[in-house]
């Protein structure tokens, strides 16, 4: 593209079959921008999903696009990233996806610290199932689609990301989608795992969490002298507790923006290139594995790689 | 008289040392240019529990398959003595440590009260007082065992004093007192032995005492009783051998393959071989690069999708795993099915259901490989059935996947898994590496289709090359969502010819094999590790005059039908006899699926433990009288 790309660049010809007014179209857009901005190449960009009405999200963009499994866009998303550290990793996932039925992946990302964006479509509800409890509704709401009040307590997203060692942690709101847009430009310019749990209204299932529920409440941390950063390395463990402290500020008031950002911890990547040399430089998407259709190794290669395997027949 | 053939068996506790033993006299005996297999049997337990290597060692082949009774056993503990005794053939040494003699096996906690309930039947019916020494006088006096009896801690004070090792290091070399019995007996020289020490053993502190100690057991052993298991001279001809174990000689065919990333969550017996491929991930030597990433995962679940995510960034992608592993995987399979994905899985099955018999082996998860998903996709679905077939399936399954775009399931077993073999040095020159239709960055220009409908095999991009879709949903040729009922049935028949296209290309003789003479009386069916018992049982019952083959399947997926059709055609129905490891011949329900032939007899093991070719000749013998249904459970 020599021309810089607009928002509409990212946007693919698919129909978008949303409901009208979802935060879910806020979170989109918020996408198109930050791709624009961050003048990404659609080619090495790549979005995976999950499944729910947040997992389809990848056919509305032009970029390639990954619609995986409900709880697994994580686990593709780490292969994609580490067979091909190249590409830009987006993961969308609902939060019944990433906090539910793919918890233990999430936790798993933030150990890793992969360079990878977690994008969660944070709608309390099932939305594509027809509006169950999600992992993020509190004890005791009902929302228009619940039978019964809801008898689970909610996981805190942004405290477990940050209990889980993600090293980007932030809040955005589907409406503020300008906020947003920042927000996922600075989450995908970090090196390392970061994670935006995105308050999404659902307009047809959730009757409580609404749009007028957070215009009246949100607020932004950066506008309050809220200050993420980690500025010396031994200083992560008592920022990542006050921001730990900050994730449950819950009421009247909700801040949104960076709870934490920790530049210092290596990335998996970096990690994983202090015991092959050559994985940054030619990745094990671009390695070679034949010339000409034969293998690279040879019988003296054999030899030698597997020495400790090999008896040779002799007397001593 | 020389052996042409030598059974033995060294038992003890679980991490007591037997592997060394074991490992050391396997690369003695391969030194020495004997052909070596060797199981290696274990409870789901870290230390303690009795676990035993039984190991055949041949001067005339390279040995696939094992047989009772045996020649020798070495026993680290009287429940070596308690558990194996029955074990032993007229005439045999029993190595067994005196001071263990008052030792009672009612008094043995690590005995399970099954076999406590066996052992006092047998122990009433012979007399005998429940010790050690009852045990051994009755197996001289009743069953010509010679015993071998050395007092392991005199032996073991004794090199105290001579090479100085501490006290409290002493039971260490239990080990080294085995391998030196072993080497007395069978007069295996002290060359070939050095050489195996030396491999365990490569720093002097650990070398010198352990030499010693078999050293001067063997000199002893060998004065009192004279080399009276001897092999005859090999004569094998080879110059140099493989030796490892099923796991170990997959992760190097798939470094050979070029595999670039192996993800795995750790389970039994798989997961040594992600240890041996971490263990060679960085590989430079002059003239040969080679890098692994080796991703220890959460879970299977995140095992098989993280591999399937590496594929569609065109590295070549595979996962391990055994039974409850591979439950977890299968919706992720069905994703890789769906999305044409070339991954590859390495089942090693064990006993099942639920966590079963988690270090014993079985062949019970083959209709599982075939048919576990929802909906329907093509697969390919490989068996191996000895070391060589797993090195070369192991390369083909990476080619398989990546030509036909499409999940490859390779089924081992934990027999294969865990047995060291010799096995002669692979041929690279005759491997290809295949990776199928590949358009890189020319796919970008125009817009790419990764499921272009203009062939059932679509040309392949991968991410990074240009933009494109998948999506787990039924989708269009560009990887969007579409449920049109019209695109539906195109998209369907892509995937499903893609079988089809497999079935004319891969030749059905690299998808079964027969063995035997070109007209023979009866015929055995079997697949996986069977292979090596049924061609040993066919060799017992041809000296009998009974001329059998065996029909060997590797290929469950595309099936080779038309071929294992006409080796049938040539058979009695009466004399065709499935054998396989599992209650429901499974093996022989997809046979009859596939040609609409009904084998109706059997010989079947679910003990957990290998067959031994002399039990299944036992058993075809009364199959051919008659028997339709013959369950085998040989082994401790
Ligand atoms: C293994 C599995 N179980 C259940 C489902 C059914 N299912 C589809 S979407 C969904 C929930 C979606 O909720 P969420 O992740 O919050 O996404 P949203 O629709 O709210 O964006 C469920 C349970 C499934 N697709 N796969
Ligand atoms: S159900 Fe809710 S989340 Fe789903 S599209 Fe409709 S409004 Fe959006
Ligand atoms: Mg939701």
């Amino acid at each position: 593209m020599a021309r810089r790309p607009s928002p509409s660049d990212y946007r693919s010809d698919v129909w978008n079959d949303w409901c009208p007014g979802c935060g879910n179209f806020g979170i989109v857009a918020a996408m198109y921008q930050a791709l624009a901005e961050l003048n990404a190449d659609p080619k090495a960009t790549v979005v995976v999903s999950g499944i729910g009405c947040s997992g389809k999200i990848p056919h509305f963009l032009s970029v390639s696009g990954v619609h995986t499994l409900h709880g697994r866009a994580i686990p593709f998303a780490t292969g994609i990233k580490l067979a091909n550290p190249g590409l830009n990793v987006i993961v969308n996932g609902g939060d019944g996806d990433l906090l539910g039925i793919g918890a233990g992946h999430f936790v798993a990302l933030g150990r890793r610290n992969i360079d990878i964006t977690v994008i969660m479509h944070d709608n309390q509800v099932y939305g594509l199932t027809k509006g169950q409890a999600s992992p993020t509704l509190p004890r005791g709401i009902r929302t228009k689609a619940l039978p019964m009040p809801n008898l689970q307590d909610p996981v805190n997203p942004v405290a477990l990301a940050i209990a889980s060692g993600y090293t980007f942690v932030a809040r955005g709101y589907s409406s503020r989608v300008k906020h947003l847009k920042d927000l996922i430009k600075a989450a995908v310019e970090h090196r390392g795992a970061a994670f935006i749990d995105v308050l999404q209204p659902c307009v047809t299932y959730n009757d409580v969490f609404t749009y007028d529920y957070y215009d009246k409440r949100v607020y932004a941390l950066e506008e309050s002298g809220w200050d993420p950063d980690v500025r010396d390395e031994s200083d992560a463990a008592r920022k990542a507790a006050e921001a730990y402290a900050k994730a449950f500020e819950w009421g009247d008031r909700i801040p949104i923006g960076v709870f934490y950002r920790n530049a210092h911890v290596p990335s998996f990547e970096d990690r994983i290139a202090g015991r092959l040399p050559g994985y940054l430089k030619v990745p094990p998407a671009a390695e070679p594995v034949d010339s000409g259709g034969a293998p690279l190794m040879d019988a003296d290669a054999f030899r030698k790689a597997f020495s400790k395997y090999i008896v040779e027949i002799g007397e001593g | 008289m020389t052996l042409r053939a030598l059974d033995f068996i060294l038992g003890g506790p679980q991490g007591g040392g037997l592997e060394t033993s074991s490992q050391i006299l396997t690369w003695a005996f391969a030194r020495a240019g004997y052909g070596v297999i060797s199981d290696r049997e274990y409870f789901s337990n870290i230390r303690g529990r009795h676990s035993y290597v039984h190991a055949e060692v041949s001067a005339t082949g390279l040995p696939r398959a094992l047989r009772y009774p045996i020649h020798l056993l070495g026993a680290m503990d009287a429940e070596t003595v308690f558990t194996h005794f029955g074990d032993l053939a007229p005439g045999s040494y029993l190595v067994y440590d005196t001071g263990e003699e008052g030792k009672v096996y009612e008094s043995i906690p690590s005995i399970e009260p099954e076999l406590k309930a066996r052992l006092r039947a047998a122990f009433r019916e012979a007399g005998l007082d429940g010790t050690l020494g009852s045990l051994v006088k009755y197996l001289s006096a009743s069953r010509r065992v010679v015993p071998v009896g050395l007092h392991y801690a005199s032996v073991l004070s004794e090199a105290q004093k001579e090479v100085g090792i501490a006290a409290s290091q002493a039971s260490r070399y239990v080990s080294a007192i085995l391998v030196g019995a072993v080497a007395g007996l069978t007069g295996l020289g002290d060359g070939p032995v050095s050489y195996g020490l030396s491999r365990r053993f490569p720093k002097k502190e650990l070398y010198e005492p352990n030499r010693y100690v078999a050293g001067a057991v063997a000199s002893y052993v060998k004065s009192k009783f004279g080399a009276p298991l001897a092999l005859e001279a090999s004569s094998i001809g080879q110059r140099e051998l493989l030796v490892a174990s099923g796991n170990d000689v997959s992760a190097m065919a798939k470094i050979v393959g070029g595999l670039r990333f192996q993800s795995y969550y750790p389970i039994t017996p798989a997961a040594d071989e992600s240890f041996t491929l971490e263990e060679y991930e960085s590989l430079h030597l002059d003239g040969f690069d080679s890098e692994v990433v080796v991703l220890q995962t959460e879970d299977e679940l995140a095992a098989i999708n993280a591999a399937v995510g590496a594929a569609l960034a065109g590295a070549r992608s595979a996962t391990a795993t055994s039974g409850p592993g591979f439950d977890l995987m299968v919706e992720g399979l069905g994703w890789a099915g769906m999305n044409e994905v070339p991954v590859v899985v390495t089942y090693y099955q064990r006993g099942g259901p639920s966590t079963g018999q988690p270090t014993r082996g079985a062949q019970s998860d083959l209709l599982s490989s075939v048919f576990a998903s929802h909906g329907e996709y093509p697969r390919i679905v490989i068996a191996s059935g000895d070391h060589e077939e797993v090195f070369r399936d192991a390369i083909e399954a990476l080619n398989y996947a990546e030509r036909y775009q499409m999940p490859v399931i390779h089924l081992v077993d934990k027999f294969l898994a865990n047995t060291i073999a010799s096995i002669p040095m692979p041929d690279l020159s005759s491997i290809r590496i295949d990776r199928g239709k590949l358009v890189g960055e020319a796919a970008g220009a125009g817009g790419y289709k990764r499921f272009d409908f203009s062939s059932p095999i679509s040309p392949r991009a991968f991410l990074g090359q240009a933009v494109m879709w998948y999506t787990g949903d039924e989708h269009d040729e560009w990887g969007h969502i579409t449920e049109d009922p019209e695109s539906r049935v195109k998209i369907m028949e892509k995937r499903m010819r893609k079988l089809e296209i497999a079935d004319s290309e891969i030749p059905e003789e690299a998808r079964a094999s027969y063995y035997g003479p070109e007209r023979a009386d009866f015929l055995l069916v079997g697949w996986g590790f069977v292979k090596g018992a049924a061609l040993a049982a066919l060799e017992d019952l041809s000296a009998e005059g009974l001329r059998g083959a065996y029909l060997h399947v590797r290929m469950f997926s595309p099936y080779p039908s038309r071929l294992v059709s006409r080796i049938l055609a040539g058979f009695e129905p009466d004399r065709v006899i499935d054998v396989e490891h599992n209650y429901t011949a499974q093996a022989a329900s997809l046979l009859a699926m596939n040609t609409g032939f009904r084998i109706r007899r059997s010989v079947l093991k679910f003990t957990g433990r290998p067959m031994y070719a002399d039990e299944l000749a036992r058993a075809v013998k009364s199959v051919l009288s008659g028997s339709e249904r013959e369950v085998l459970s040989y082994g401790a």
